[in-house]
């Protein structure tokens, strides 16, 4: 009974642009990262040197990219939980919401647009130790904040960040999908003396869980491929490497430790990753959706 | 002991809209009452307020004596089946009909036996494991009604649930769902607005018209003697034919040449009616009137010839007609009537009401 889902082409449709700008900025770039993982350049670029799968041993005996790929992980599934239980929260707000319904639904869109770097760069002023007005509130409530050397501290920042802007995404497909479920069935739970409470529960919940389960893996992601502004400009995966993701040691190591070999290796990695993320996508929101 | 009593009930919408301005009605245990009316009457309304889904801005609902106006819909003790069925589409068809019982803290072993006992009467045996998407129309519509069975209520409210059923399956479970009515004796609120199958399942019709209740009384009353023109056309099918005329001392004047003998007190402007079932063909002789036939539908046991009044006035005046079996008048042609006269209505032509 898809019929409770009737936007399940709208959101392919949506991505359809970002698909084609995926094509050109990074499927071609994806092409010669596979060569240079083969290869070890010298620092100054100036020599290459075939070395086989030497780059991939090197990296999967590295301890600081498996606690590269913890950080990931924490990173990733934080940024996606905060992220879906603010935006459902919201919506389910928002639904019942009769006056100023616009309004509020324009506000809580308005996050998306902002740009991720600029988004970074707001946050960054917000918990400055020395002068954002969130920490100096925090130090005075006797919590002491300074992200540049508290790693769990660093982390809640550019989680908060990198969420923030997925809120207003997640809230409009929630949204569309709350109201895709018809009044009747709410009601039949009421009279079968269900508290708004269980209702949420045992049948909103369990109705909206294709689109969860879609925002859960688009948020994911989100937050393993696309946080690189935000993280570069709140913490450049310090401090001691605690908001190191996986996407940005590629960056680190590639640019600024200058091992192009090891950094093309990452990139690899991180592909399966992303077309295993597709696969799993593709397949349980095809079996997921029917009812 | 009466069940349900609507005292001076009315809802106005926040919007203004005052869908019913005032309407009593006291219902009697294990009666069966239909609400028909055309669309946009309030027939919802008036069941969705009882329901507790609709606030009460006028009036007091009292069930079994007690007013439940403030009560939540779970705590009236009711059960309803929506138009739309709106089944749980993620729940089992046993899961959907055992949700109430277990919001309500009932055992699993009796909850078991419940459903077990339900399922046999509707047939839902074999489907109880099944979900709703892979259930026909036919079988949501039982899961539906088992759903509401289930709970035992004192009052079953009942909102159009076989508009979406082809035309035999619906013949099918509405002699089905009086049957269980019957059995099960609980009160029944049932809103239509298809008239036969009003008059087929109720013990009494409340006929609904922009809100206001324009008559109350079994089927055969209605039908027999209805108390408006509203009424009159909304009740029996084909409806009621209804002629402008003048009731003076010749009787019923319907045109300059045309009158109908009659004694009667009141003088003034009525319409005059009378169903096409009761109008019989006649001869030259005898015929009150007769009619130029304009189209005529055979429908094997019964044939229906629509004309218009031979009666020398401006704007003609079409006539319906049912007679039993075969007929096969020529268009054009000329049919002679007689129309008995204990088969006459009349109604006052401002007020609209039975004279
Ligand atoms: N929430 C609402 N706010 C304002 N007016 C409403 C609301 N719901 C219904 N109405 C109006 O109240 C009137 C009665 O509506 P109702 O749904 O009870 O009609 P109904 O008799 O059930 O019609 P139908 O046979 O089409 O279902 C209609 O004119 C409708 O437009
Ligand atoms: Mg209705």
């Amino acid at each position: 009974m898809s019929v409770y889902f009737p936007q399940k082409k709208l959101p392919y449709l949506l991505v359809l642009p970002q698909l084609v700008i995926t094509a050109i900025f990074f499927l071609w770039p994806a092409g010669q990262a596979v060569l240079q993982a083969f290869y070890r350049e010298d620092a100054f670029g100036l020599s290459q040197q075939f070395v086989g799968l030497e780059n991939f041993v090197d990296l999967f005996q590295d301890p600081l990219y498996y606690k590269s790929m913890m950080v990931t992980m924490v990173f990733s599934f934080s940024v996606a939980f905060l992220g879906i239980a603010v935006a459902l929260w919201l919506a389910v707000m928002a639904d019942r919401v009769i006056r100023g319904k616009m309004v509020y639904q324009t506000l809580l869109v308005w996050p998306y647009a902002v740009a991720p770097a600029l988004a970074g760069v707001l946050w960054w002023i917000l918990f400055d130790p020395n002068i954002g007005p969130v920490a100096l509130f925090l130090d005075r409530i006797g919590l002491h904040w300074n992200h540049f050397l508290d790693g769990d501290q660093a982390m809640i920042l550019v989680v908060i960040s990198a969420t923030w802007k997925q809120i207003s995404y997640n809230f409009l497909f929630f949204l569309a999908g709350l109201q895709a479920i018809p009044r009747s069935l709410i009601e039949a739970a009421a009279i079968d003396g269900a508290s708004s409470f269980k209702r949420f529960w045992d049948i909103v919940f369990p109705l909206l869980s294709p689109t969860t389960f879609f925002l859960l893996v688009v948020n994911l992601v989100y937050a393993f491929f696309e946080t690189f502004g935000v993280i570069d400009t709140t913490t450049q995966g310090g401090p001691d490497g605690s908001t190191n993701t996986l996407v940005y040691k590629v960056f680190k190591d590639g640019f600024i430790g200058l091992d192009s070999g090891g950094s093309a290796a990452q990139s690899i990695v991180l592909m399966a990753i992303v077309g295993l993320m597709t696969v799993i996508q593709f397949r349980f929101i095809e079996r997921k959706v029917q009812y | 002991m009466t069940d349900l009593v609507l005292e001076n009930i009315g809802k106005t919408y926040p919007n203004g809209y005052q869908a019913i301005p005032s309407i009593d009605l006291s219902i009697e245990e294990g009666e069966f009452i239909v609400l028909v009316g055309p669309s946009g009457c309030g027939k919802s309304t008036l069941l969705r307020m009882v329901a507790g889904l609709e606030t009460i801005t006028q009036g007091d609902l009292l069930i079994k004596g007690n007013r439940v106006n403030d009560k939540e819909p779970a705590d009236r003790d009711i059960a309803m089946v929506f138009q739309n069925y709106a089944l749980y589409p993620h729940m089992t068809v046993r899961a959907n009909m055992e949700y109430g019982l277990k919001n309500r803290g009932v055992s699993k072993q009796e909850r078991h036996n419940k459903v077990m006992d339900v399922a046999a009467m509707l047939g839902l045996d074999e489907l109880l494991e099944r979900r709703p998407g892979q259930l026909s129309g036919g079988q949501r519509q039982r899961v539906a009604m088992g759903r509401a069975m289930v709970r035992d209520p004192k009052v079953f409210l009942f909102d159009e649930p076989l508009s979406n059923l082809d035309a035999k399956l619906r013949v099918q479970m509405r002699v089905e769902i009086r049957q269980l009515q019957r059995k099960l004796a609980t009160t029944t609120l049932y809103v239509t607005h298809d008239q036969v199958e009003a008059m087929t399942l109720a013990d009494r019709l409340v006929v609904l018209n922009k809100g206001k209740a324009e008559q109350i009384g079994t089927p055969m009353e209605l039908y027999d003697k209805p108390a408006t023109t509203f009424v009159a056309e909304f009740i029996g099918s084909p409806s009621m034919n209804l002629l402008d005329g003048m009731l003076t001392e010749r009787g019923i004047a319907l045109s300059d040449r045309l009158a109908l003998p009659m004694a009667h007190d009141y003088r003034g402007a009525i319409k005059w009616g009378i169903r096409p079932e009761h109008l019989q063909q006649s001869d030259a002789v005898n015929g009150d009137f007769s009619l130029q036939v304009q189209a005529v539908e055979s429908l094997g046991a019964e044939t229906l010839i629509h004309g218009v009044l031979e009666d020398g006035a401006e704007q003609p005046n079409p006539i319906v007609v049912r007679l039993s079996g075969p007929h096969l008048p020529d268009i054009g042609s000329r049919m002679w009537l007689t129309a008995p006269l204990q088969h006459w209505h009349l109604f006052d032509a401002i007020t609209q009401q039975r004279l």
